[in-house]
């Protein structure tokens, strides 16, 4: 994968986005949209070319559980790797969202380390 | 004349027309007097059962609000309390720690900014000594002269290098600090919707009439917010490791 690579943060609070943003950015990903909840993120992905979607569980709107579940359904959108970073905790809840499919999940507060190593493992070694 | 007085003399009459009926043995008048003395009786009645119905309709609404009310005092209110000192705390440790982090940083630019301010004033003075000087002997007083210059240059580059790495450390924990707002602002949303129900019961209450406001409850998908401690019921993952041991027990 490049750094190239087109990122989508989803997370209806605006200082979260842009923490997530900053982040992404000292770790060599610039290229970062952002939508507030699931409901302007859906087509958005549908129209964005993006590679990776980032985002929160608990927005108004569409949730971002709603979302992956979404994204899951939808043939183009599929396979895209998607990280859930959340303030949910509860372990049933990590479980519904492992089952609606994502291929990481990190709760909040985070560290940079922490989304460093969930991006690497997602991406995979060489990226 | 009382109202009394005024039923006495109208069922007066009505018990003469049927004592009279009895009498003659007449079936059609003394029915015809129970069939009116009944019809009498049934406004006041009707009327009754009306106002029983109607004190036990409200009685059933405000059990139904004041028990609405008791949970909130119980359990709900407390939970927003909870709910709130959690908000304060996160508060405070993010601005203390933000608060430490500038604290730390101050210095070391002030101290990065001395360094390269006296390294400036070497560079000067040894160009100012080096101007006009010439001949071989006026080489080596130059070369002489550029040593403790260059010997500042190499102590200091290491070191702006160390203390600009930290101060942009510092900086990404200044940007990760201020994720308390989304923690703490979904909080203080879900104390707003209690205040906004209870605030409908007290209404209720005082209406008592009409329908009791539905409690309209968000599905499951859209999240509990954050675990406050002592507050939020079920398992709860302590960390990150504890999100990666489970994920990894799934399979992840």
């Amino acid at each position: 994968m490049s750094k190239d690579m087109k990122f989508l943060v989803v997370d209806d609070f605006s200082t979260m986005r842009r923490i997530i943003k900053n982040l992404l950015h000292d770790l060599g990903y610039p290229n970062v949209e952002e939508a507030d909840d699931g409901k302007t993120a859906l087509p958005m992905l549908q129209a964005g070319n993006f590679d990776f979607l980032i985002t929160d569980w608990n927005m108004p709107g569409m949730p971002g559980l709603d979302l992956i579940k979404a994204v899951r359904a939808d043939g183009k959108l599929a396979k895209m790797p998607v990280l859930m970073l959340t303030a949910e905790a509860k372990r049933e809840q990590i479980i519904e969202a492992a089952q609606a499919g994502v291929n990481g999940y990190v709760i909040k507060p985070f560290t940079a380390e922490t989304l460093k190593e969930k991006l690497d493992k997602i991406l995979g070694p060489g990226k | 004349m009382s109202s009394f007085q005024i039923l006495r003399l109208e069922y007066s009459a009505c018990v003469e027309a049927l004592n009279e009926a009895l009498r003659t043995e007449d079936e059609k008048a003394f029915f015809a007097a129970v069939d009116h003395i009944v019809h009498m009786r049934e406004p006041g009645m009707f009327g009754e059962l009306r106002k029983l119905t109607g004190d036990l309709q409200k009685a059933l609404e405000r059990f139904s609000i004041e028990s609405k009310l008791a949970d909130f005092a119980e359990n709900e209110i407390p939970d927003a309390r909870a709910r709130l000192n959690h908000v304060i705390s996160m508060t405070d440790e993010a601005a203390h720690h933000t608060l430490d982090l500038v604290e730390q940083s101050g210095p070391v630019a002030d101290r990065m900014a001395k360094s390269a301010a006296s390294l400036i004033d070497m560079v000067n003075a040894y160009r100012a000594q080096s101007t006009g000087v010439q001949g071989f002997e006026g080489v080596a007083r130059s070369i002489d002269a550029y040593v403790p210059v260059a010997r500042a240059v190499e102590a200091f580059l290491p070191a702006a290098r160390a203390d600009s790495e930290l101060i942009r450390r510092n900086l990404s924990e200044v940007l990760l600090a201020q994720g308390y707002q989304d923690l703490t602002g979904q909080i203080i949303r879900s104390v707003m919707k209690l205040v906004e129900e209870l605030e409908a019961a007290l209404t209720d209450l005082s209406r008592i009439s009409g329908d009791v406001g539905e409690h309209v409850s968000m599905g499951e998908s859209h999240g509990h917010g954050p675990a406050v401690p002592g507050v939020t019921k079920g398992e709860v993952a302590s960390g990150q490791t504890d999100v990666d041991a489970l994920l990894s027990g799934l399979g992840m």
